[in-house]
């Protein structure tokens, strides 16, 4: 074949190109749109407070670190690593008790495993508020007002279902043909489990950890009824620097980007894993 | 050091006690009028600290005064023995806490800020300590030192019911105008419009696409009334003894038309909806000619580190109405927990945080122009310090104080069921500023939905 009729059997058509060029177009726009607040959040922690907002905004500038510096103090970094603390904690408790759980219900027969999958769900049927005051009072009774471990567990309410229901389609994902040929070469049931169905599920997990992991280290609500002064988490903490008399807006920008960028590291390494896990049971293959 | 997860076993007991909680949840009215705990620290001797090791704890909202009481903690501890704790909260997040912290009888702080309209509710609800035993007690407290006279009486007075005292003020917010001179003097006019006939005139004249007339924040129960009083409108007929809603009334409506016609056609675009550092923010970048807040808030206008137009501004009292002048005051203090366990130790943290030398510390070094003390006002460095060009704001300030105290005419705000009244006004006047009711139809339908909100509160009206 000559190289001419190479080159033409290349040629794509030029509607092909166009629309494909559209396409990349508006995922850019999409993309500026989604991720502006994000840019300007990150380029308010960067100016300085007397050009902050001057109209038009400057889009090019010096950046200053100065409110980095004012929220690295005992006042921000305490309340960061109590959110660190409880969301990892609440992570892997949820995790071990929340997987078997899912593949005991994927698996098993049991005579109302469905109203059992519908219970698991109770916890999240109504808004947070609802529970606000009976687990204000429990937890005075209790003596856990103010501690970590009082956050966890009651994080650990409302992510076990998440898990649940997350990691059990998951499980009815993978052919039970797999584990039937492990127990013929003498596997055993948890044996099974943990060689064959759960690396399987990989993608299903990094995602279920990611989903578990931001209910924490978002929540708001139970750290600002359950904690004083000890347990505070970061977003109550951020939010404390709205002043009465003033917001400052540098410091909420500064502590708004330092809590968001373990999120987006996280989700970058194991992004590979969260697509997967995202998309995992969209085509019936 | 923050509890960690090593702390996560629990006794039998705790179990038990935790159970019987959650059966109790829907007690909770029963355990809010739990019995406070009785006195239990010995008298004050001389020259000695009996509170050595006592730690008071306080709840308040996240403000320059509360860093201010935190950073100088240590001179309590050295006075007392007392160690302090000061824990600040936004304020949205402080109402819902506080009220949380009350209502349960928690006694986690002996201290908490006294949120000026929940004061009728909190004081009728048995939720703060009466303080006059603790002031007339010789023991206890050094009056002439102390000092209570030298509390502004517009600042102490809501604290005061039935002769008794339930908090001492710290805050005092006094509705004030901070506005550009320069666009002002511009469009002709030498001095700032003495009536608010007068401002809309000036707004027609001066309003631009680009720099709009008039700024505001969203707390509209504390910025209508401002108009609503003026035009000889009220909340209700004779607070606190006869609480029928006014909303209908032509006064009312005719103020309410003034204010949402002053947002809607003259103001900042959002005007009615923004947050108080948004409308700071947005006269800082020059965007809006006049300011009507609070002195906490509109003094923040003239902040160097955050404008480049600082210069320009000066402040004034607000526009008076047809039926006079009544700027507007909200005031905070602080109470002291009746189901905290050291009450003699907190007393001594309230003495301490509302003395004559803290709060002049406060106003020196932590910009705190809203004081409550007459002495701090009239001190001679105080005046300087908050003289900006001609305008002299601790002269405004005292004069809002002293005019709410004297006219009596800020009642409304202290009525138990004032909170959710405040917020159906809100909603009334934001529809009509946003364009989604007319004015008349959203007072008419404001006085029957407060009808009820009072009813359902056992309010008895006469419509």
């Amino acid at each position: 074949m000559s190289s001419a009729s190479v080159y033409v059997a290349n040629r794509r058509p030029l509607s092909h190109t166009i629309r494909r060029s559209l396409l990349y177009f508006l995922t850019a726009i999409l993309l500026v749109i989604v991720l502006f607040p994000v840019f300007h959040l990150v380029e308010l922690s960067l100016k300085p407070a007397r050009d902050a907002f001057v109209m038009p905004p400057n889009l090019i500038f010096a950046p200053v670190w100065d409110n980095y510096a004012l929220v690295m103090t005992p006042k921000f970094l305490q309340p960061l690593g109590n959110s660190a603390v409880v969301s990892v904690a609440t992570t892997v408790i949820s995790l071990i008790l929340g997987v078997p759980a899912a593949y005991a219900l994927s698996r098993g027969h049991f005579r109302r495993d469905q109203a059992l999958s519908l219970w698991t769900l109770s916890t999240r049927m109504a808004p947070p508020v609802a529970f606000g005051i009976p687990f204000f009072l429990i937890y005075k009774q209790l003596d856990w007002i103010d501690t970590l471990h009082g956050l966890v567990i009651v994080y650990l309410t409302f992510n076990l279902s998440l898990v649940i229901w997350m990691m059990r389609t998951f499980f009815d994902g993978i052919p039970t043909a797999l584990e039937e040929a492990a127990y013929i070469d003498g596997a055993s049931i948890i044996g099974t489990f943990w060689r064959v169905t759960l690396p399987l599920c990989a993608p299903g997990l990094a995602t279920t950890a990611i989903f578990c992991f931001l209910m924490s280290w978002n929540d708001f609500f139970f750290s600002l009824i359950l904690t004083r002064s000890e347990a505070v988490t970061g977003p109550v903490a951020i939010a404390n620097f709205m002043n009465y008399e003033t917001w400052e807006w540098g410091k909420i920008s500064a502590a708004g980007t330092m809590i968001m960028l373990p999120v987006v590291l996280f989700s970058l390494a194991v992004r590979k894993y969260l697509i997967t896990g995202l998309t995992a049971g969209a085509v019936k293959g | 050091m923050a509890k960690n997860l090593s702390e996560l076993r629990v006794s039998r007991r705790q179990l038990l006690k935790g159970a019987a909680a959650a059966g109790g949840v829907t007690l909770l009215a029963a355990c809010t009028s739990a019995a406070p705990p009785a006195a239990t620290q010995a008298p004050v001797a001389a020259g000695a600290k009996p509170y050595a090791g006592t730690t008071v704890k306080l709840l308040m909202t996240q403000i320059d005064y509360g860093t201010g009481l935190s950073e100088n903690l240590a001179d309590l501890e050295q006075k007392t023995g007392i160690k302090g704790q000061v824990d600040m909260l936004a304020f949205q997040n402080l109402n819902q806490k506080a009220d949380l912290e009350l209502s349960t009888a928690s006694g986690a702080y002996d201290v908490l800020q006294m949120i000026y309209i929940r004061t009728g509710r909190w004081i009728g609800a048995g939720w703060a300590e009466p303080l006059d035993s603790y002031i007339n007690d010789p023991n206890l407290t050094d009056k002439a030192q102390f000092d209570v006279p030298d509390f502004v009486s517009g600042a102490i007075a809501p604290f005061t019911v039935g002769g008794k005292i339930y908090a001492f003020p710290w805050l005092a917010d006094c509705t004030i105008v901070g506005y550009r001179k320069d666009l002002l003097e511009k469009a002709g006019y030498s001095k700032f419009p003495e009536t608010f006939d007068d401002l809309q005139a000036a707004a027609a004249k001066i309003h631009t696409p680009d720099v709009a007339f008039f700024v505001t924040q969203n707390n509209m129960h504390w910025i209508y009334p401002n108009w609503m009083l003026s035009y000889g409108g009220k909340f209700f007929k004779n607070p606190p003894t006869d609480l029928t809603p006014m909303f209908n009334t032509p006064e009312a409506i005719k103020a309410a038309d003034m204010f949402t016609t002053m947002c809607a056609k003259y103001g900042a675009p959002g005007c009615g909806s923004l947050e108080a550092a948004v409308a700071e923010t947005i006269m800082h970048q020059g965007k809006a000619a006049v300011y009507l807040d609070g002195t906490g808030n509109v003094q923040q206008i003239i902040d160097t580190k955050r404008t480049q137009i600082a210069d320009k501004f000066a402040f004034t009292q607000t526009p008076k109405g047809p039926a006079g002048h009544f700027p507007q005051l909200a005031v905070h203090g602080f109470l002291m927990n009746p189901a905290g366990k050291n009450k003699k130790a907190a007393w001594e943290f309230i003495k301490w945080a509302v003395s004559k030398e803290t709060m002049l510390k406060m106003a020196m070094n932590y910009g705190h122009i809203a004081t409550t003390r007459s002495s701090v006002l009239n001190n001679a460095d105080v005046r300087k310090k908050y003289k900006w060009g001609d305008s002299d704001l601790t002269a405004l300030e005292e004069g809002v104080m002293k005019q709410a105290g004297e006219g009596g005419y800020m009642a409304y705000r202290t009525v138990p069921s004032f909170p959710p009244v405040g917020d159906r006004l809100a909603q009334a006047i934001t529809s009509v500023i946003s364009g989604q009711a007319k004015v008349n139809d959203a007072m008419k339908s404001l006085q029957t939905d407060v009808i009820g909100i009072l009813q359902k509160e056992g309010v008895k009206i006469n419509p």
